[in-house]
């Protein structure tokens, strides 16, 4: 017994034809599925298209999920583990937290963390130069390792999208004069340099956890 | 103290292609519409493909082609050759080798004589990677590579085979290489990679099942399912480009440089995955998949020589032979400064 998959949208074309780009086996069986999967398998992939739109990158950091999540949602933890971000001190506006990004000369970033204890999601939206609009948005997703990899330990998942200030400062005034770079500027290396990131945090949380000591340290708490 | 190894050379290729040409045609009147590989690009069936004659051997089409490089360098053109070495895709017995009635056949009485077994559809490098260490180890002066495919005339087109998409892809020919201590076309390096942990992955099926010397009903064939082909994709996509690069790296030129690209040519994915993965164009990376399709072993000289013959390249020319075996168990690639051809 099927469920009643699609029927609204078959009703509302008045016509059973599945709409375009639309490929599940009962249009698609898997002999004419399958070339069009084999196709798409290159032995490289350009540059542009693995990270052009979206910015993924993955790791595995042998620590146990819930305390790397406690952690990744303190703000404060990127003054350890990210490359350029450093000095954060809370604003006048609750969750606000102002730091400067040393990539672009004293550049002030604002970050506000939103976290999701059930779903150990970590995002955090940000914004160099003003407040207001926190458009740099940084997707992070810590799970359990127990149950994708059958070992203990954690796997962290993050993405950022290529959203269009990247290419264009929207607020141009909010910049400190002479200022020769853009955040944006450096969007082509975000898959490294967020890998490197991602290495920092492996580094730190393996080393407290191996170590015994807690992965958010005391100064933070 | 070691002295250089004196510079052998693979100073020319002569090849051979039955007559019998076979449209793509020929296969659509036989397909079996259950077949779930039909559309798959790994099966996509070639334009043409030549088939050799149900008793025409694989001695037989080494001769064939023997006699290409005789007619080009003179009847004294094998006399010298102590070193002679065969493989057959498709054994002509399970027993014996292709090497002693080749030798018989074109008259010459080389002191070694080796059927190579493996390196499948790179066994054209495995072979010259072999030949070039007996010739720089003193021991001989002139080898025949000599490899044939023939399974496109016998397996690929019985009753029950021929129905399947993968029986379209498969055709037939023969090559041999002459490979001389000489400066005049050198072999710059060879690489050889063995992945034995693939070798049970080439499998022969029959329905219904049986052992592939057991007499019973079911005709054999290539037993490769979608989930296997991925793999073997997979291996391909990712062993072809590691050997080139390990011999372009030896030999310091960069793989986009090269002057000629040629490789097996299992089907257009992987060609295309080849040259993309080496930053190669595809008019560099010569292939005869349209006109021949699978050539298994004889695909690297087939392609080598037709990018000789038409002028593609010259003296001087930088030529990467490249390839893999079976399910990816073997994988090699070998340079040669192209010296030219004789006139």
């Amino acid at each position: 017994m099927t469920l009643p998959a699609l029927e609204d949208i078959a009703a509302h074309r008045g016509s059973a034809d599945p709409i375009p780009g639309l490929t599940r086996i009962e249009t698609s069986p898997r002999e004419k599925a399958t070339p069009v999967i084999m196709e798409m398998i290159h032995a490289v992939y350009p540059h542009e298209q693995v990270f052009g739109d979206y910015c993924t990158v993955n790791d595995f950091i042998d620590c146990p999920p819930d305390e790397l999540f406690d952690y990744l949602s303190d703000t404060r933890c990127l003054e350890e583990w990210t490359y350029s971000l450093r000095g954060f001190t809370p604003t006048d506006e609750q969750g606000l937290w102002l730091a400067y990004d040393r990539l672009g000369n004293e550049t002030e970033i604002y970050t506000r963390t939103v976290a999701n204890r059930d779903a150990r999601t970590v995002d955090y939206h940000c914004a160099w130069d003003q407040g207001r609009h926190l458009w740099m948005i940084y997707l992070m997703r810590v799970v359990d390792a127990q149950v994708v990899f059958d070992k203990p330990g954690s796997v962290v998942l993050w993405t950022n999208c290529h959203h269009p200030f990247y290419d264009d400062n929207p607020y141009p005034e909010a910049a400190p004069p002479q200022r020769p770079v853009w955040v944006g500027d450096f969007w082509d290396m975000f898959g490294a340099g967020h890998l490197l990131e991602l290495k920092n945090l492996k580094a730190i949380a393996e080393y407290r956890h191996r170590n015994g000591l807690p992965i958010t340290p005391g100064w933070m708490r | 103290m070691s002295a250089t190894p004196p510079p052998v050379s693979l100073v020319d290729v002569a090849t051979y292609l039955p007559e019998k040409r076979v449209p793509a045609q020929w296969y659509r009147r036989y397909s079996d519409e259950g077949d779930h590989l039909r559309d798959n690009p790994m099966f996509r069936p070639p334009d043409f493909r030549h088939h050799a004659a149900a008793d025409e051997s694989n001695v037989d089409m080494i001769e064939r082609a023997a006699a290409a490089l005789v007619a080009r360098h003179g009847p004294d053109a094998l006399a010298g050759v102590d070193v002679l070495l065969t493989h057959s895709q498709l054994p002509d017995l399970p027993i014996v080798g292709a090497g002693g009635e080749v030798a018989h056949r074109l008259g010459i009485a080389p002191e070694w004589i080796i059927d190579v077994h493996n390196g499948g559809c790179a066994a054209f490098v495995l072979m010259l990677k072999l030949a070039r260490q007996l010739l720089a180890g003193g021991t001989a002066r002139t080898a025949l590579i000599a490899v044939a495919q023939n399974a496109a005339g016998k397996i690929f087109t019985q009753g029950q085979v021929r129905t399947l998409a993968q029986a379209a892809v498969p055709g037939d020919g023969a090559a041999v290489g002459l490979v001389a201590l000489s400066e005049e076309s050198p072999v710059l390096d060879v690489e050889c990679r063995n992945y034995g942990n693939n070798a049970v992955d080439m499998t022969l099926a029959a329905d219904p099942p049986r052992r592939w010397w057991e007499a019973g009903p079911g005709e054999g064939y290539v037993g490769f399912n979608e989930g296997k082909i991925i793999k073997v994709l997979a291996r391909g996509n990712r062993q072809v480009p590691e050997v080139v690069r390990a011999v372009c790296e030896r030999i310091g030129v960069k793989p986009g440089d090269l002057d000629l690209l040629v490789t097996n040519q299992p089907n257009r994915l992987l060609l295309r995955n080849w040259n993309e993965a080496l930053g190669i164009s595809p008019e560099r990376h010569r292939d005869t998949f349209g006109e021949c399709g699978n050539l298994f072993a004889a695909a690297i000289p087939v392609n080598f020589e037709a990018a000789v013959a038409d002028g593609q390249i010259g003296a001087g020319d930088i030529v990467m032979m490249a390839g893999f075996a079976h399910a990816g168990d073997f994988a090699a690639a070998a340079a040669v400064q192209w010296g030219g051809r004789r006139k």
